[in-house]
């Protein structure tokens, strides 16, 4: 679970971006550019995010004199990188591409009989805390390669709700997706991650 | 009546809270009698919990070099910027 930002430390870090203070930006970059990479990358290919994100900054320096903190500066940051990865995907005439078709991953849904129950039930066992599993490095490594493997907007998706706590009505707006939508990308992406998991606690591999 | 395969589907919504009353209460009908679904269920929020444990926003220590260097370009850009306009 990230570590919540508290109110105070907010305040402290933004009254230092606004008198440009370079340790508060130091600070803030890497509190930050995680989550503005994740909405960076769901519009663009990573060069183009990274590209976006780094101008984001600089133009954080000016516009960062008119923030109210009505939103949370991590709101606030995501915004910003939003509207110009939606900028720079208009002129270059691309768009974002996501099956928001299905909601059942196909892997799973091979695991159902005809009649619509399990044919291959789970057989992942739980009774392992999430923080003893993750002291098993290999399972970590695995984990690591199979977000990356996820397509961008799912991985961006659950980024944005999991790690990042944004309510859903931010991630939408963020991810200008519908709730419906965003529900799907939420749901593809922890049924990857459920699969991976099972696979590796059965096999021992990834 | 509500398939295994119908709650996989909204088994994400179930657990974030996003179903209507109508709906809860049949996955809850569902589940009492399912050992499956329920050890379903039970396998993602672990997922779930796994990955969140998981601190997966690696930071990119080159991506953030290179944007301190910019933003302390620009700021050392703005303060000199004042002193000669400002003398
Ligand atoms: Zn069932």
């Amino acid at each position: 679970m990230e570590t919540t930002t508290h109110q105070s430390d907010d305040d402290i870090l933004i009254t230092g971006l606004k008198s440009g203070n370079q340790g508060a930006f130091r600070e803030a970059v890497r509190l930050y550019t995680p989550g503005m990479m994740a909405v960076a990358r769901f519009y663009l290919d990573h060069a183009s995010a990274e590209e976006i994100v780094q101008d984001c900054w600089v133009t954080v320096i000016d516009a960062v004199q008119t923030f109210e903190g009505r939103s949370g500066l991590k709101t606030w940051l995501h915004r910003i990188v939003a509207n110009r990865a939606k900028n720079h995907l208009r002129k270059t005439k691309r768009e974002v591409n996501a099956d928001f078709s299905e909601a059942l991953d196909p892997d799973l849904a091979a695991r159902f009989a005809p009649n619509g129950r399990w044919a291959t039930p789970p057989s992942l066992k739980t009774n392992e805390s999430a923080q003893a599993l993750m002291e098993n490095g290999a399972l970590s490594d695995c984990l690591d390669r199979h977000l990356s493997a996820l397509p961008e907007t799912q991985r961006s998706a659950l980024m944005l709700y999991e790690a990042h706590q944004h309510k859903s009505d931010d991630v939408c707006n963020i991810l200008d997706v519908s709730a419906s939508n965003l529900r799907v990308l939420l749901h593809r992406a922890r049924q990857k991650i459920f699969l991976m998991v099972e696979t590796f606690q059965e096999t021992g591999e990834c | 009546m509500l398939m295994c395969r119908d709650l996989a589907r909204i088994a994400s919504d179930y657990i974030d809270g996003e179903l209507g009353t109508g709906k809860v209460m049949s996955v809850k009908m569902h589940l009492l009698m399912c050992g499956r679904c329920r050890s379903f269920i039970g396998s993602l929020r672990a997922s779930i919990e796994l990955m969140n444990a998981h601190s997966s926003q690696q930071l990119d220590e080159d991506l953030v070099r290179r944007i301190d260097e910019r933003v302390s370009e620009s700021l050392n850009a703005r303060r000199s910027g004042n002193d000669t306009s400002d003398p």
